[in-house]
C-alpha cells in the first residue's frame, strides 16, 4: 500500500469503520510510513476538537412542550378541557 | 376523522405564522382539523381517551420512545442549517408533525434518529434553503452573534494544555466548521458531533459511501487548516481568555 492509497482510508481509520482487511494493510502501511501515521493523529485530534467544542444546546421548554403535545396520549383531553372553561 | 352532523369543526394552527386560506391548500403540515366536541354531552376527564383506537395509542407511545428522545439533537441540527433560533425550532415542530403522520413508514429497527435527521434536512431545503443567502458566502458576524446569543454562560478558562489548540474557543472552531463548503460541513457535523456511521450518513447525503469517506478527509484537513491559522493568531498562547 502506498501513502495515496492510504489516505483513502484515513478517515475510515479515525472513525473505525475499516473493514478488517482494510484495516490489516492499512495497519501495515502506517508501521512504515510515519508521514501518515502523523496524519491519522492529526485527523483523530480534529475529530476530537470538532466533539469538545462544538456546544450543544438545550432545546426550548416551549418547543419541548409543543412536541410532547403534539405526540401525547392526552392531548385530546386537554383540547376539550379548554373548550369547556 | 369522525364526521359530525352539523359539519363543526375546530382547527388547531400549529404555529404563529399568519394563517390564510392559501396555507389550507399549501401548507397542510402547519394545522390540523379537531372535531368540535359535541357540547351536550359532558364528557368527563378521561372519556375521551378511548375514543382513541388502541393502534393510535399505541403509536403515540411508540413515537414518544423512538422518536421525541431525539429532540436536543435536531434542535442542534436546525440550528447549525438555519443559524436562527426561530427557524430552528420550526424546522424541529414541522420535522416531527411530518414524522408523526409518517411514522408507519419508518422501518422499525433501524435508526429512528436518521430517519428524523433525513427529514428536516428535506424540509429544511424545501422551506429554507431557496429564499436565504447564497450558499457558500459565511457571514462571520453573525455566527459570532448567534454564538453569542445562545449559549450558556460557560467557563472557557479550562486548564493550561499544551496542546494549544485547547486554547480555541468554542465560537472559533464553530467558525471554521462553518467556513467549510456545505458537502464536507454537513459530513463533519454528521459524523463527529452526532455520532452517525458512514452508511447512515451515506444515505441522507444520497452519496456513496465512498464519496462520505473522501469528504471527511479532505474536510478534516481543511478544518485543521483553519484551526491552525486562529491559533496562530494567537501566538500559541493558551492563556487566551474570552
Amino acid at each position: 500500500m502506498n501513502c495515496q492509497k492510504a489516505r483513502v482510508l484515513m478517515s475510515a481509520a479515525v472513525d473505525c469503520e475499516l473493514s478488517l482487511r482494510e484495516e490489516q494493510v492499512f495497519l501495515l502501511h502506517l508501521s512504515e510510513c510515519q508521514e501518515c501515521k502523523d496524519e491519522l493523529e492529526e485527523a483523530k485530534n480534529t475529530k476530537m476538537i470538532i466533539k469538545e467544542k462544538i456546544v450543544q444546546f438545550k432545546a426550548p421548554q416551549t418547543l419541548i412542550n409543543s412536541i410532547m403535545e403534539l405526540t401525547s396520549v392526552t392531548r385530546l383531553e386537554q383540547e376539550d378541557s379548554v373548550l369547556f372553561e | 376523522m369522525t364526521a359530525h352532523g352539523d359539519a363543526c369543526f375546530k382547527l388547531i394552527i400549529l404555529d404563529s405564522k399568519p394563517f390564510t386560506w392559501e396555507t389550507m391548500i399549501f401548507e397542510p403540515g402547519r394545522f390540523q382539523f379537531m372535531d368540535k366536541p359535541d357540547q351536550t354531552r359532558h364528557v368527563k376527564p378521561g372519556t375521551k381517551k378511548e375514543t382513541l383506537t388502541r393502534e393510535e395509542r399505541q403509536k403515540q407511545l411508540e413515537f414518544q420512545k423512538e422518536a421525541v428522545v431525539h429532540l436536543n439533537s435536531l434542535y442542534n441540527y436546525a440550528l447549525h442549517l438555519t443559524m436562527n433560533p426561530d427557524d430552528a425550532e420550526d424546522l424541529v415542530q414541522e420535522t416531527y408533525l411530518k414524522a408523526y403522520r409518517f411514522f408507519n413508514s419508518f422501518e422499525r429497527g433501524t435508526n429512528c434518529k436518521a430517519w428524523l435527521f433525513k427529514i428536516l434536512k428535506n424540509n429544511y431545503i424545501n422551506r429554507f434553503r431557496k429564499n436565504s443567502k447564497e450558499p457558500g458566502k459565511v457571514d462571520y458576524d453573525l455566527i459570532k452573534d448567534f454564538y453569542h446569543s445562545i449559549k450558556d454562560v460557560q467557563n472557557d478558562t479550562s486548564e493550561a494544555d499544551s496542546d494549544y489548540f485547547h486554547s480555541l474557543l468554542h465560537e472559533e472552531v464553530y467558525q471554521a466548521l462553518h467556513s467549510l463548503p456545505e458537502e464536507f460541513r454537513e459530513v463533519i457535523q454528521l459524523c463527529d458531533i452526532e455520532g452517525f456511521t458512514y452508511e447512515e450518513i451515506a444515505n441522507m447525503v444520497e452519496s456513496p459511501i465512498g464519496t462520505v469517506r473522501s469528504r471527511l478527509y479532505r474536510g478534516r484537513k481543511l478544518l485543521r487548516e483553519q484551526l491552525e491559522g486562529y491559533a496562530k493568531k494567537y501566538g500559541f498562547n493558551t492563556d487566551t481568555d474570552q
